[in-house]
């Protein structure tokens, strides 16, 4: 197991090389110019052919290529050519407001769509399957910025309980940290709630309708134990599985909420990043995710066999 | 306690919490929250144009001269100026006690040292100064000279105007950094220094009040007088999203907004703790930027059909929406109500638009249906506005549009090329030009019409660039204002751009917040929060 956890973590080095070398690329040919930007747009061309030298954009794709995959190998992921700071620097400062909403969104994610999928099976068919499924559907159908609008024009403008925007550090606070953050926690949580909550119910029914299910109900044992203990243990191999597929949904997702509601975190990072042109910060956060999303696919698979003692590696 | 008894109670308590007063919401009326028309990225107001780098600048340095709400330069760090007779020798002195961030005195050399990185940027008017300069010395610690080899009337303009680049005196080692490279040190000698460590590019950015400045004596006019602070901390907040930033407002979460959106101006309007007022009474005018280069528009026929042929009602319309108060026409390129304001020349944008003339014009002009590539930059509401009139407007003249949408930062890359519009150049794109920046010829780069070296379009007028140069000869207002009036006639017959209108913008604050003024920039100095 520990040699299998190993040989994933080192496998992830050439994916993330061959990430790396696509998002130079794609950068590379995508039109837009950051000298023209940081020129502003009363500078003349000669300026801002003086401000791209300066850059060194005008260089060749490879002596460029070479020399920013060098510095990664050194684990220089470069300097921002706006702020003029360390990309490193840069992810370190957004890096807490991301990870709190995102461990915030699965939180409450999971302690609210396992239950519901739980409780949609178990009473499969019947109003309390119907409200499941129908609060499923809104929360996959609905946009997060039209969820973030409505959440803080109720509990922020109308309701007066919580702030429209901003992040407050944990280290301030767990409340304050909490304030900010359950908007949009929930906002971004509710598409992911509606895709784990109909893929527990439904497998969930698949499991109920399992053999041992109905031997465990002859020899008596409770409804709490036989959802909880035997049959959600057996359907948590599909339930991990699209738990690990939707942190792509949420990583894309939380690149809006954190528009939405001002949070200083790395999605914004991004989205400012591309537009405009700042490729050392790109390239970093791209191989950051993709790292990242990487080590969730591992995670995942470790999970299985924890879930499931028939899967051995 | 039973367990139903201990989760009530835990809810109601976490409930409670987190709906608990905020702390400190609008109590500390030492700090004001301000969000800013843009993401602060960088601080150095010579490597990059950027507005808001430059407002933000405005905070940290000072500046020799410094413009009033009449758009008169007043002296600021400089307590007195001689000039010689010819105009040729100009000697300046600085006030006593000026100081930089770190202590250190501001010295003669550092201005010398600000004003020889500003030059080499500026190219309205650094670079004819820097032309014409024989010597730029400092003369003792407190007394710097210029001895040019020809007058430049507009010397004291060009020291504290307020276009960018502007001239911020740096800490020498600073200004000796190339003006093509960024700065790495952010010490100045204005009001404010800036909290580097609590700097998050895109989120915040924290200035705290410098004790060491000794404002003017002089009451405050925009870049003028006494530039006295409030507060101990202004903070910078980078809200992205215009109905968030509205609602942050309206909840109190901020103070003043700089850039309110005219969507959501009724709303804030109706808000009892919010203020809405005209941000910036010298607006802006909308741009349709033509290529001259290359057909159609290297004939000056096609040109005049577009003007002939543009609503400005319906560009101002789809810029700014329904708020009348908000827009006006413009038959002329100088910002309305500014002492060089004139309409001569302009009456071909005025009345009945002319379709039909138009497609005559076209005609003679020898365009057969050629695609017109228009670059619209659809992530800029502004552009994309004024580009969808556009599409429509080269529709009802029969012409063929290629409109291509892209973002802004395209744009800014595509635009500089001078290859036909076929092979990767363009026809047309849209932009807008800064009030501020338009109420006279020196840093109105967008009506330069030298050819190769102008800006992008690259038109060319003799006519328009002697009258340029008769404008900066002007000994008075009076001599000023006929030149301005031919060179705006002039600048309209070659169609050096199309101006689609004049339009102004909203800002927001909280009531509590008072001495908010209407300036091009943000103006901190002489406001409360109660």
């Amino acid at each position: 197991m520990f040699a299998y956890a190993l040989r994933r973590i080192l496998s992830t080095i050439p994916v993330v090389l061959i990430v790396a070398f696509f998002v130079f690329s794609l950068l590379y040919l995508a039109p837009g110019d950051p000298a023209a930007i940081i020129a502003g747009d009363q500078a003349t061309p000669a300026d801002v052919e003086r401000i791209r030298a300066s850059l060194g954009l005008d260089r060749p794709f490879v002596v460029r290529f070479a020399d920013w995959f060098w510095h990664i190998m050194h684990g220089d992921l470069g300097t921002s050519i706006f702020t003029n700071l360390p990309v490193t620097h840069m992810i370190a400062q957004r890096i807490e407001p991301t990870l709190s909403l995102m461990i915030l969104t699965l939180i409450i994610s999971l302690t609210c769509a396992i239950p519901m999928g739980v409780v949609a099976a178990w009473k499969h068919g019947t109003w309390i399957d119907r409200a499941v499924m129908v609060t499923a559907v809104f929360g996959f159908s609905t946009p997060v910025f039209v969820i973030g609008y409505l959440l803080a024009y109720i509990f922020a403008l109308w309701l007066d309980w919580l702030p429209v925007q901003g992040f407050t550090s944990i280290s301030q606070g767990l409340i304050p940290f909490l304030r900010n953050l359950i908007l949009p926690s929930v906002a971004l949580g509710l598409i992911y709630m509606a895709l784990i909550a109909r893929i527990t119910r439904a497998t969930m029914m698949d499991v109920l309708s399992q053999d041992y299910v109905r031997t465990a109900k002859a020899k008596g044992v409770g409804q709490r134990g036989i959802l909880f203990l035997h049959a959600l243990k057996n359907a948590a191999v599909p339930i991990v599985t699209i738990v690990g597929i939707g942190f792509a949904a949420l990583i894309g997702g939380a690149v809006v909420t954190e528009s939405v509601f001002a949070i200083p975190g790395l999605g914004r990072l991004t989205v400012d990043a591309i537009l405009r042109r700042d490729y050392p910060v790109i390239q970093g956060v791209v191989l950051l995710f993709s790292f990242v999303y990487v080590l969730v696919n591992l995670a995942v698979d470790l999970l299985y066999t924890l879930f499931d003692p028939r899967i051995r590696y | 306690m039973h367990r139903r008894d201990f989760l009530k109670t835990a809810a109601v308590a976490a409930a409670g919490g987190l709906a608990a007063p905020r702390i400190g919401h609008a109590a500390d009326a030492k700090v004001l929250r301000f969000i800013p028309q843009a993401n602060l990225a960088n601080l150095d107001p010579i490597w990059t144009t950027q507005y808001v780098v430059r407002n933000g600048s405005l905070l940290i340095w000072d500046t020799l001269y410094g413009v009033d709400d009449q758009l008169t330069p007043k002296p600021q760090m400089v307590e007195s100026h001689e000039a010689s007779a010819d105009a040729k020798t100009w000697t300046f002195k600085l006030r006593p006690g000026l100081k930089f961030h770190d202590g250190e005195p501001v010295l003669a050399k550092d201005v010398v040292a600000s004003i020889q990185r500003w030059m080499v940027r500026d190219a309205p008017m650094g670079l004819p100064i820097k032309k014409r300069t024989d010597a730029l010395e400092a003369v003792d610690d407190r007394t710097f000279r210029f001895r040019l080899n020809q007058p430049y009337p507009k010397m004291l303009f060009a020291l504290g105007k307020s276009s960018t680049p502007m001239l911020f005196i740096m800490p020498a080692r600073i200004a000796a950094t190339d003006p093509y490279k960024q700065i790495t040190e952010f010490v100045g000698s204005g009001p404010m220094r800036f909290k580097r460590d609590e700097w998050v590019p895109g989120a915040k950015a924290v200035f705290e009040k410098f004790e060491g400045y000794v404002p003017r004596s002089e009451k405050a006019s925009w870049l003028a007088g006494g530039k006295r602070i409030n507060f101990d901390r202004i903070e910078w907040q980078i809200v992205p999203d215009t109905a968030t930033a509205s609602a942050a407002l309206q909840n109190g979460e901020v103070d003043w907004w700089e850039l309110a959106s005219p969507d959501l101006a009724p709303l804030l309007k109706k808000t009892p703790n919010v203020a809405v007022d005209i941000a910036d009474p010298l607006g802006n005018i909308g741009s349709f930027r033509i290529n001259h280069l290359h057909p159609p528009f290297n004939d000056v026929r096609a040109r005049r059909a577009i003007q002939m042929a543009l609503s400005q009602p319906d560009y101002m319309g789809a810029v700014v929406g329904d708020d009348q108060t908000l827009w006006k026409t413009l038959p002329g390129f100088f910002t309305p109500d500014t002492p060089l304001y004139t309409e001569f020349g302009g009456d071909i944008l005025k009345g009945k638009r002319d379709y039909e003339g138009a497609k005559k014009l076209l005609a003679e002009a020898g365009y057969k249906g050629e695609p017109i590539v228009l670059l619209v930059a659809t992530d800029v509401a502004i552009t994309k506005a004024q580009g969808d009139v556009t599409a429509d407007l080269l529709k009802r003249i029969g012409m063929n549009v290629n409109y291509v949408a892209t973002d802004w930062g395209t744009v800014g890359q595509r635009r500089a090329k001078k290859d036909p519009p076929s092979e990767g150049g363009w026809h047309i794109f849209h932009t807008w030009h800064a009030g501020a920046d338009c109420v006279n010829p020196a840093p109105y780069t967008a009506l330069d019409a030298s050819g190769a070296t102008a800006w992008f379009g690259w038109p060319k007028s003799d006519l328009v660039q002697e009258k340029i140069a008769e404008w900066y000869a002007a000994p008075d207002l009076p001599a000023e204002k006929k030149v301005i009036a031919e060179l705006n006639k002039a600048a309209m017959d070659d169609v050096v751009y199309v101006p689609t209108g004049f339009f102004k913008a909203y800002q927001a604050w909280r009531k509590n917040v008072s001495g908010v003024v209407k300036a091009p920039f943000p103006v901190f100095w002489d406001v409360t929060k109660a």
